[in-house]
Order: structure tokens, then sequence, then C-alpha cells
């Protein structure tokens, strides 16, 4: 697992704008946004809904393309990546975790955290080997062979944690990795995340609501404030 | 875990569905093996010979006689090999109910043109020097337990001998064997001499003639020239190849190839319906998952290959299945039969077409699918926007 970590910007959002419509009207979620992200950061993203959250997570992660503005992560512009060598670049530099697991149901613990690493060159034993030591980490190593029904909504999560990281992905991206769940199950997962983070040097970024969260991240943006200490300091820059 | 695995993990997730799915396509392609047998049977029942054997009949009907000095008359055509002649006797043994199929034949030259009833040359022999011999199918002997040297008494339903009687007196001399299974084991063969002496009317004439032309002969041409060779005579004649005259005997039941042809058509849409709202259901169901795997790196030209392997699976499942019972089934089909229409069997070609049929509608039944996961938008599948 990658230990890295410097201070240099990871992830750089610049002036990046998003916009779509909805029926005939066009809705701006972000308008000349900027961020900078350092390797090894845990950020939480908090703020009310319909702010732009799982946007800023889904533009980082590719998943969305801004309509305007660059995103670069680790040097390259992602933004300008064909569908194709997007989803490559997802597959070797992110792992998602969302509020709904989303695990696939037929498929043991093992199979679903070994289910990234179907893209890679590995073979059948290396692919095994690397979705237990991943359960290992996430403390599922006894549950490596139930179906994801057989397992608690924690459960799930870290197991769903464990398929985020097993492929050795720099960034992890959460959205609302403790929305489903109770607040021990959602501590656990918070101070999992903070291992995986201080430990393996994870850059992370999780949207979320859970008050709580700001004890585990290392930098906590609370994205109302945040928006509107930007557009000061671009108004200032614009009236000097 | 590869593709494989989770292709066949999630064609079972919904058990109940899977399984009604691939019964439906059993069912359909159960019946398109027993029509497609049964048409082989119409069509190729017969030895490849047979396109070259030439059946002559009344031009009438085949239920009226032609003269049996017809054969000396086509034989006089340069182009013709050989030319023999048969009646049908319309046998049954002691009750209506055990039927026979059963032909007086020329003995000098029927089995010339017949090699695929297989008699040794002294069988044969000892036939032709036995007046009222017959020859008999295996199946025929192993039913009613009739050995070589049995004097048989069969009865006919249409021709009264000379004594008054429907009852007529043979000895068993040989039993044929086949020379492959399209062959019936059923028939029985006696010499039309005796049937022609012992008759009590229409001696010396035949229910039909069967001729066989010259190497490189133009079989449309010497038919035409057969038939012009009788065309002002009482009993004009009507020549066609002895397969075709198979085929229209069978096409009085019905037209085989378009009711092939009709189920074919219906099989392969009731499939496309059944497997394609199977595929698009389970497509609606799965399209967080897909969203999630699409999310995790997977291209839509993986999913995409899931379910095609997904409704590949199902068909090819159903298909075999649907081939084997119907082959199962031919067994029983097949003896019932084998007197009217040998070689009821599935044919090479019908598991090509088979093949054929299932990666078609495997593809077809992948294309809604294919475009909801091209399209599909990530962010708005797996959670609103925020």
């Amino acid at each position: 697992m990658n230990s890295t970590s410097t201070n240099k910007p990871y992830i750089t959002l610049d002036k990046i704008s998003k916009s779509y419509s909805k029926g005939k009207k066009q809705v701006v979620v972000h308008d000349n946004f900027n961020l900078t992200i350092n390797r090894g950061e845990f950020i939480a993203i908090m703020g009310p809904s319909g702010l732009g959250k799982s946007t800023l997570l889904h533009l980082i992660g590719g998943l969305d393309q801004p309509t305007s503005g660059n995103i670069t992560v680790d040097n390259e512009q992602i933004n300008n990546l064909s569908e194709r060598k997007l989803t490559q670049w997802r597959s070797e530099n992110i792992g998602f975790v969302f509020q709904s697991h989303h695990l696939l149901p037929v498929l043991n613990a093992k199979s679903n955290v070994e289910l990234p690493l179907v893209l890679t060159p590995l073979n059948k034993k290396q692919r095994q080997q690397h979705a237990k030591l991943a359960l290992k980490l996430v403390g599922m190593s006894d549950r490596a062979q139930h179906l994801p029904k057989e397992l608690s909504g924690g459960q799930e999560q870290r197991v769903a944690i464990a398929r985020a990281i097993v492929s050795d992905a720099n960034i992890l991206l959460c959205d609302e990795p403790t929305g489903n769940l109770d607040r021990g199950s959602a501590n656990e997962i918070l101070a999992l995340l903070a291992t995986l983070n201080k430990d393996f040097g994870k850059t992370i970024i999780m949207v979320t609501h859970d008050l709580n969260a700001a004890d585990f991240a290392t930098r906590t943006i609370h994205l109302e404030a945040y928006i509107n200490q930007q557009s000061a300091i671009n108004n200032e820059v614009t009236t000097s | 875990m590869n593709i494989i695995q989770l292709v066949w993990r999630n064609s079972w997730r919904k058990k109940s569905r899977a399984v009604l799915t691939c019964a439906s396509i059993l069912v359909a392609f159960y019946l398109f093996s027993l029509l497609s047998a049964i048409n082989h049977a119409v069509t190729n029942s017969v030895s490849s010979s047979s396109q070259q054997r030439l059946m002559t009949t009344h031009k009438v009907s085949i239920t009226r006689s032609l003269p049996v000095n017809y054969q000396q008359k086509m034989a006089s055509l340069n182009s013709i090999a050989q030319v023999t002649y048969a009646s049908w006797f319309g046998g049954f043994y002691q009750n209506e109910k055990n039927q026979l199929a059963m032909i007086a034949v020329d003995h000098p030259s029927y089995f010339d043109l017949y090699p695929q009833y297989q008699l040794t040359q002294t069988e044969l022999s000892q036939w032709q020097r036995k007046r009222d011999g017959l020859i008999i199918g295996q199946a025929v002997a192993d039913k009613y337990g009739w050995k070589k040297g049995d004097n048989i008494s069969l009865s006919s339903s249409i021709w009264m001998n000379k004594a008054g009687l429907f009852d007529w007196q043979f000895t068993l001399v040989a039993i044929y064997k086949t020379k492959d299974t399209a062959t019936s084991d059923k028939q029985l063969f006696f010499q039309h001499k005796y049937f022609d002496n012992a008759r009590a009317y229409a001696s010396n004439s035949a229910s039909w003639l069967i001729s066989q032309g010259n190497n490189n002969t133009d079989i449309d041409k010497l038919m035409e020239n057969i038939d012009a060779l009788f065309n002002n005579s009482a009993e004009a004649t009507r020549t066609t190849t002895e397969q075709v005259f198979i085929k229209e005997q069978a096409q009085q039941f019905v037209d085989m190839a378009m009711v092939i042809k009709l189920v074919v058509i219906a099989v392969f849409f009731t499939l496309l319906l059944i497997v394609c709202n199977t595929m698009m259901q389970t497509n609606r169901e799965r399209l967080n998952e897909s969203a999630m795997m699409k999310a995790i790196g997977f291209s839509s030209s993986y999913l995409v290959q899931q379910l095609f392997l997904e409704s590949l699976l199902l068909l090819t499942i159903g298909a075999i299945l649907g081939c084997l019972l119907a082959n199962i089934s031919l067994v029983y089909i097949a003896k019932l039969f084998a007197d009217f229409l040998p070689g009821i069997a599935i044919s090479t070609s019908h598991y090509i077409i088979v093949t054929v049929l299932v990666f078609i509608a495997a593809s077809v039944c992948s294309l809604v699918p294919a475009y909801t996961i091209k399209t599909l938008n990530i962010t708005n599948t797996l959670g609103a926007r925020a």
C-alpha cells in the first residue's frame, strides 16, 4: 500500500464551473470554484444539501465533467480525457465508497473486494491474496465468505471500503459513507478511514453530514462558508 | 472470480425467472427440433440415390396401375440404365391392426436399384428361385418372431387371389439388413410374378415403375422423355424423382417445409420476446450495480459483454435441453412412423441452425440493455446531484 505523504498540491480544481439542465432551466452548481488538496490529506466536506458536495466528488473522481475549468490530479488533467481513458484512470487511481455500498448481492465479501482487480493483469491467486489483505485491513477477514445479505450495514460498508482500497488507489472518494449507519458503526468507519489515511497515506475526500467527521479528518471544509469566502476573494480581485 | 463466474451467478440470481425463461426456450427449441427432424425425414430419409431414381406412376392417380410392359419400353430409351417395377399389396397379418409395408417387386431387377436393402448373393438367389418367397426386415421378424423357412399366411386389403381369398401364402426366405438408419427395417418384399399369376384381376400391371438413368444423364430431360413415351397411350404417366415423389406423398398430409418455416419464425420471435424481456428486466434491476461497476473502472463493453453472455447462457441451456428432449422423443416417434416415414432424425445442419439462432437471439436481446448501459449516467444513477 502507498505510504507517501507530501505537502505538494495533489489535486487542483481550477476555476471549475458546473451547471446542468433541469427541464428548461439551467442550474448552476459551481461557479469559478477553486480547491487544492495535498497528497495524504483527509478532507471532510460538509454543508447543507444542494450545495454541490457530491458533484464536487464526482468531478474529482472523473464521473462527471466540469462545464468549464480544469481538474488536475497528480499532474494529469483529467477533464480532457476520453471516456475510455477516464474509465481506466479511475480504475487505477480512485477508490469509491458510496452511502449505499452497492455490493453485488451474488458475490461473497471476498469476491466483491476482488471485483476491481478483474481489470488488472493480476492472476487469480494474486487477486485473492490482495482481496484477503484488504479484508484484513478493514477487519473483515472472518466474514470473507459471507454474502452481503449476511452482513450488517457497518460490515457491508467495511467491505465496500476494502473494495475501494484493494487496487491500491491513492485517492478514496467517500460519499456519505456513514449516512446509513448507527453512531457506533459510523465511528468505526470514520476511524478506519483515518487509519487508512495515517498509516497508508491515502488521500481521502469525504462528503458527509456527520458532525463527528471533523474529529477524524485532517481538514474540514464547510462548503457554504468556503464558497462565500471564495466569492469575496474573487470580488476583491475583480475590484482591485 | 472472473466474468464467467459473474455471469453464472448473475444468471441464477432470480432462480425462478431463469428457470421459467429456460423452460420457454426449451419448449420452443423442442418443437423446432421435432419438426425439423420430420422435415429431414421427408427430404433426406431416402438415400442420395433417390435423387437419381425416378418414379413413374399413372398420370391420373397413384392408385391406378400401369402395364408392366412399360418396363421394356422405358428400357429402350438410351439414357436409361435400369428399370424395375413394384405394386402395393396392402398387406396385414391376422387382422388389419397389424398393417405391413408390403410390396410385390420385379424379382430379377428390384434390388439392383435398392442396394440399401442388404442381402447376400445366396439369399437373393434363393428368393429369386422361390416363387412365393418373402423377404422381410429385421423389425418385422422380431415383432412376429418369424424365422427363415417359416410358412406365413398374410392378407391383403386390396388384392383377392384366384381362389377368391384375400389370404396369401408365403415362405420366409431372407431377412434383409439395412445400410443406414434412414432405411426402414419394416418392409416386406415378394415376387411380382407370383403376385401376377395368383391375383384374380389386373395381372401384368404395376403400381409404379422405378428407373435410373445412365451416368451424367440429364434427369429433367429423361423424365420428360419417359412421359413422352406414353403421352398418347391410354395409361399416360407422370415421372418425378423418388425424392419428390416421397415429398409429395408426405405433403398430402401437410406442407412440412411451410410448417417448419412458420415454426422457425414463431420460435425465433418468441425467443426474442422472452429473452429480451428477461434481459431488459434484469438490466433495469441492476442499473445501480452497473453504475457502480462503471465507476470503479469497468467499461461499458465489459458490462454489455456480461449481459450478452447471460442471455447466451439462458438460450444455450434452453436450446440444449430442447434438442435433448426432442432426441429422446424422436426415438419413439421414429419407431411409430418407421413404415410411413423412415429416417426421422435431427440432422447436423439443424444443430448449426440452432447455434446460429441462439447467437442471433442473444445479440438482438443485448441491444437495448447495451444502449442503456452505454448511455448510463453514473452520477444520476448512483445518487441525485447534491
